[in-house]
């Protein structure tokens, strides 16, 4: 037991077997669920999920924690719908949205390290901020966003493969690249999994975290916009529903709550689940309602998973 | 005495950790209203024979027996019901909670209210006040907020707590640690009342003055066996010490030759740290170990940190790194500056446990083991199996996961870390604690290598005999001061006599 949930791989194996036994029973319950058109409408909807739990797995393995990044991806769409109305260039709107996701990124990362508060605290803190300030931009009420060119990011293919589910994989394929083999993914486990330790070998902690945080920003905004460019319309609270998805994939996926320990396939797999599951209930009519007892329902499992597999390891 | 039925018994006890004996065929018996002092150095088995006593360990063998029955504790609450109370070294009581609270915390009188049940504030307020009448300290009021207290009363409210769940043995580990020599005797008049009492109090400490105060017998540990058991006051202090340290050089230490120092590596002239270390100043050359020895609460367990910058900017030292001015500042400018820095505690400052031991090595210099943007893993892997090798680190392989060596393997890794070029300095803190005897040894042997090939070393310890045996000067730190110096072949039990427990050996 201690061995098999020990090994990092085992972990994603165990969720990717899990994966196919979820395919392979929604594929017998709908005939409408196991054809390409219906995958690959998955892999597009998750994409924008996807993209904020992949940026948001190194920050919890550093030991951060990020709750603002799905209402950063709400103020996103707002943003770039509001400069372009105002005749500002569509991707120079882009721009500047990412811009002010990077600086929210920074306030994040100075309060929870500088100021060393509950990075729970001051994300959540963030969240409610930013929703707000979103919603006094709109009035509460979602822009029109239809761009020709701009949409394509959200709608478009790319060899019938929709370009939201090419720009997840970037991502994911960036971040296993930089966590890996570059000195600052070294920086992120090290930090997570001791973080005292990883202090007094004169590792620069408070740099490495910042730019997490910044990092699960932008990669909120991209999220923002991709999500923008699907719909062909901006919610102050677009992506709002979905936070506990990505906090519930980088679980699922096997990274720990203390830091330290996860990789990126575990979240990326976790999040084609999470997305699985919602279609295939809604392919069996089930009730948008049911979904969220069910997103609950795997999250506290994936919880408990976690906590069996530190035991296991005799912490 | 014969007549009298001990309150405490324990005899044969044993206990061992994997393969690794701690303790074998320990007796300890305590009388009624007696004070016995448990004295060993570091290792030597007090620790774990208190744990078990108080149920937080099981025993292996032996038994243990309270007023003539034979007990078997699963858990500290079992002991603790059975009348066994420990007082931790580190003060544990509720800052933001009541003198009275505190005292009753887990017990709490109760009254039932309304249907409901309450706690009985009037009750627990008027027992408190008996509980600190009896124990002599009228001055301190239930209601205060334990935080309002000075450390030596919050102590007092910590041996009231064990006294009002009616205790019957008390064991007490460095009690005054923290306290002044004033506030050190108010404990001692409270030990007294207990005896009084027929309290029977179990003193752990390391000043043997203290122990020669208060205690009514003394019983020495060495190597987890018996080595002395002592009536205070038909016994020296040259015989406690004995008993303790023996008076043989181990072999532990015998590693190989030193070699004649080279220039200086790092020179310290009136280093202080308000309220931990006053004005302390020494040298260390290259190809050199230096041994700094103190007990708990002396400022070695802050003294090597602060040099390396661990504890931030240090104000008003005068420091020189290899003839150039260096001023601590942070852990990152002390690595840059040349020097590694191996912290006291292992598990929790040191190893980074899921990473692999090739990722633990790499990891304090990282840059150097780049190509490009890269990390060049076949770079780490080359550095990771030299020092494997080096090190004799007993590992699968530099992929194994640095949680699953032994401790002293993991000691190693952590050594190994700062082997590289640039280093000039290796500041250790207890380099050899936790760590079983066989890897303590090769741990000497590679210090002894490392200095021999010009590293400048700086060993901290508690560990009396450690820095003993593998200094090549040895100075004594006792309040934050240096009052002792000592040249290579000197005796464990010099260097605890120069800690001011024995005015005849300092005197010498």
């Amino acid at each position: 037991m201690a061995a098999l949930f020990g090994r990092p791989w085992s972990g994603v194996a165990m969720l990717g077997v899990f994966y196919l036994l979820l395919v392979l029973i929604f594929s017998v319950l709908s005939p409408f669920f196991m054809t390409l058109r219906n995958m690959l409408q998955i892999g597009g909807n998750v994409a924008y999920i996807g993209l904020m739990a992949a940026a948001g797995t190194p920050l919890i393995i550093a030991g951060g924690l990020d709750l603002s990044v799905a209402a950063i991806a709400g103020l996103t769409g707002v943003v770039i719908s509001m400069l372009y109305t105002a005749g500002i260039p569509i991707w120079i709107a882009v721009a500047i949205a990412l811009v002010v996701a990077a600086i929210i990124g920074v306030i994040n990362g100075l309060f929870t390290t500088r100021l060393r508060l509950n990075p729970l605290i001051v994300t959540l803190g963030m969240m409610s901020i930013i929703s707000g300030i979103a919603l006094v931009l709109t009035g509460g009420l979602t822009r029109p966003l239809s761009v020709p060119g701009f949409n394509w990011i959200g709608a478009g293919r790319v060899f019938g493969v929709p370009v939201p589910f090419i720009l997840m994989m970037a991502m994911f394929l960036v971040l296993w690249v930089v966590m890996t083999r570059m000195r600052f993914g070294r920086f992120i486990y090290a930090a997570g999994g001791n973080a005292e330790a990883a202090r007094l070998i004169g590792i620069p902690l408070e740099k490495t975290l910042i730019s997490l945080y910044v990092i699960s920003a932008v990669s909120g905004a991209i999220a923002g916009t991709v999500l923008g460019a699907m719909l062909g319309a901006a919610g102050p609270n677009a992506a709002g529903a979905q936070l506990l998805t990505v906090i519930a994939a980088i679980i699922l996926g096997g990274t720990s709550l203390n830091g330290g320990r996860g990789s990126v396939w575990g979240t990326l797999v976790a999040v084609l689940i999470l997305g699985t599951l919602n279609n295939g209930l809604t392919l069996l009519n089930v009730s948008s309602f049911w979904q969220d007892v069910t997103r609950g329902v795997v999250l506290m499992l994936a919880v408990s998973l976690d906590q069996i597999r530190t035991r296991a390891l005799g912490e | 005495m014969a007549t009298t039925i001990p309150r405490l018994g324990m005899h044969g006890i044993g206990k061992s950790f994997g393969n690794v004996p701690v303790l074998a065929d320990v007796d300890l018996t305590v009388d009624p209203g007696e004070v016995v002092a448990l004295l060993g150095s570091n290792g030597a088995g007090k620790s774990t024979l208190m744990k078990i006593l108080t149920g937080l360990y099981n025993r292996d063998a032996g038994s243990i027996r309270i007023d003539g029955e034979e007990v078997v504790f699963g858990s500290p609450s079992e002991a603790v019901a059975a009348g066994v109370k420990l007082l931790p070294q580190e003060i544990s009581v509720m800052p933001d909670m009541t003198v009275a609270e505190n005292i009753f915390l887990g017990d709490m009188p109760i009254r039932r209210r309304f249907g409901l049940n309450q706690v009985d504030g009037d009750a627990m307020r008027r027992r408190s006040r008996e509980l600190l009448d009896q124990l002599g300290f009228p001055s301190i009021a239930p209601d205060e907020l334990v935080k309002n207290l000075p450390v030596a009363e919050q102590r007092i409210v910590e041996i009231a707590r064990a006294l009002a769940g009616k205790a019957r043995i008390l064991v007490m580990d460095e009690p005054t640690a923290a306290l002044t020599e004033q506030e050190a005797k108010m404990i001692f008049k409270i030990i007294r009342r207990l005896q009084a009492s027929q309290v029977s109090v179990i003193y752990i400490s390391h000043y043997l003055n203290e122990v020669f105060e208060i205690s009514d017998r003394i019983v020495v540990l060495r190597d987890g066996r018996n080595a002395g058991n002592f009536a205070t006051a038909r016994t020296s202090r040259a015989d406690v010490l004995a008993a303790m340290l023996g008076n043989t050089v181990d072999d532990l230490y015998d590693v190989g030759a030193s070699i004649a120092a080279g220039e200086e590596i790092l020179h310290v002239d009136r280093l202080s740290i308000p309220g931990k270390i006053e004005e302390v100043g020494f040298t260390v050359r290259q190809g050199e170990i230096l041994g700094i020895f103190g007990l708990v609460g002396s400022g070695v367990e802050v003294l090597g940190r602060a040099l390396y910058g661990a504890l931030g900017p240090v104000k008003g030292s005068e420091v020189r790194l290899g003839g150039q001015v260096y001023r601590p500042r942070s852990a990152r400018a002390g690595k840059l500056a040349g020097i590694g820095f191996v912290a006291a505690e292992r598990k929790k400052e040191g190893i980074i446990a899921d990473l692999t031991v090739r990722e633990n090595i790499a990891l304090s210099f990282q840059e150097r083991f780049e190509r490009g943007l890269f990390v060049s893993q076949s770079d780490e892997s080359r550095h990771a199996k030299r020092w494997i090798e080096d090190l004799g680190i007993r590992t699968r392989g530099p992929e194994q996961t640095l949680r699953t060596l032994s401790g002293g393997n993991q000691q190693k890794v952590c050594i190994a870390r700062w082997l590289v070029e640039g280093v000039k300095l290796l500041i250790l803190e207890e380099p050899t604690r936790g760590v079983d005897v066989g890897a303590r040894r090769e741990i000497y042997g590679k210090l002894r290598e490392l200095a021999n090939r010009g590293y400048a070393v700086l060993i901290l310890s508690s560990d009396v005999e450690e820095v003993a045996g593998v200094s090549d000067r040895s100075l004594v730190l006792d309040r934050g001061r240096i009052v002792g110096q000592f040249t290579r072949g000197a005796k464990p039990a010099e260097l605890m006599a120069a800690t001011g427990n024995d005015p005849a050996f300092s005197a010498a």
